[in-house]
């Protein structure tokens, strides 16, 4: 439940400081939202795993940074390359979030089938 | 607890930076489309500039080269004009010559009559003309006929001539253009001079006056075409 409130006031105050900040570059836009690419990958991959129950913070953290700064480095490259590097690791990223997506519908669909043959037994077993 | 605790804080302040930076993201895309130019990179803003300079000095290049065109031209024009002045001057003292157009200026004017004794004859003419020729006269005309290089003079009976194909007769009025004293004195000589040698000692009557005016030698009204002669080229 702490986590939840957590989660609602780091929303409001990354809204804050979203609205306040200035406006950054065009130029340095990309490597931003490539790395906000990486940063919701990172989210859903760390929810997966609270799913699974294998969660470790140190990775959640490591991945959430690591992954944005690998991506914007590999952007900067391609950029010098004139190769399109950041497709490759947008489609690398929203793949994976859908596989991450896919797990947790699964736990959730799974949780809630369990729940209604709960119920029927229950049903059943007062009658 | 305290490893909860810490997990809460740092998730919430992960999702705060999430927030804020998909925030400012949207801001600027959203920004972008109003003021694309200005957030072009400036690497593609001085390459832009370079390409708009190139074509700049490609243009500046072709105006002057375009300048340089006309100013020959116009000094062909001129060229031209100067030879079309020449030309036109030699054409004006051609015609002059031939006495194809009226000319004007100082000289003398020579009134010839016939007498009851003794009548002007083609010879008394053309004798007059060729004095007044050696004297320098440079244009004249013998009963407003101008006298050219093709100027006949016949006597056709006592008392009426034929010049240039016109009938002429008593008093005759002769006017030539030329250096009034020359043209007088040569005329005039005593005894042997023309006045007085072809005309008074021959009973014929002839007077002479230099006026103050520019006399005017009317243009011939003869046709100068050539029928025969061609140009011999050499």
């Amino acid at each position: 439940m702490s986590i939840l409130i957590a989660i609602l006031i780091g929303c409001l105050l990354g809204a804050l400081i979203g609205i306040n900040a200035p406006i950054i570059s065009y130029t340095y836009s990309s490597y931003l939202a490539i790395a906000i690419i990486a940063a919701l990958d990172s989210v859903f991959g760390g929810i997966s795993s609270v799913v699974k129950g294998n969660f470790d913070l140190k990775i959640f953290i490591s991945g959430f940074f690591g992954n944005a700064i690998l991506s914007m480095l590999l952007t900067y490259l391609g950029q010098k390359l004139n190769v399109d590097i950041y497709l490759a690791a947008i489609i690398v990223f929203v793949g994976r979030m859908f596989t991450n997506l896919s797990i947790i519908r699964r736990y959730f669909l799974d949780k809630w089938t369990k729940k209604l043959e709960k119920k029927e037994e229950n049903a059943d077993g007062n009658k | 607890m305290k490893g909860r605790g810490t997990m809460i804080v740092t998730i919430g302040a992960i999702v705060a930076l999430l927030v804020a930076v998909i925030l400012m993201q949207f801001r600027t895309v959203e920004q972008t489309d109003i003021t694309t130019l200005e957030a072009m990179r400036d690497t593609e803003l001085r390459a832009e500039v370079a390409s708009w300079k190139e074509k700049y000095e490609e243009a500046s290049k072709q105006l002057i080269d375009t300048q340089t065109k006309i100013e020959e031209y116009r000094s062909t024009m001129e060229n031209n004009d100067e030879a079309a002045i020449l030309l036109e001057e030699e054409l004006q003292q051609a015609n002059m010559r031939l006495g194809k157009i009226a000319v004007k200026g100082k000289g003398i004017i020579v009134k010839l009559e016939d007498s009851e004794y003794a009548k002007i004859d083609d010879y008394d003419i053309y004798k007059l003309i060729n004095e007044l020729r050696l004297a320098g006269a440079e244009a004249i005309s013998v009963n407003g006929i101008r006298v050219t290089a093709l100027t006949d003079v016949k006597t056709l009976a006592p008392g009426l001539l034929h010049m240039d194909g016109n009938p002429i007769h008593s008093p005759y009025t002769i006017k030539a253009i030329g250096d009034q004293k020359y043209l007088e004195s040569s005329i005039t000589l005593k005894n042997y001079g023309y006045m007085d040698y072809f005309i008074k000692s021959r009973d014929k009557i002839g007077s002479l006056e230099t006026p103050e005016y520019d006399i005017v030698v009317e243009k011939t009204g003869k046709k100068m075409s050539f029928e025969y002669a061609q140009e011999v080229e050499e």
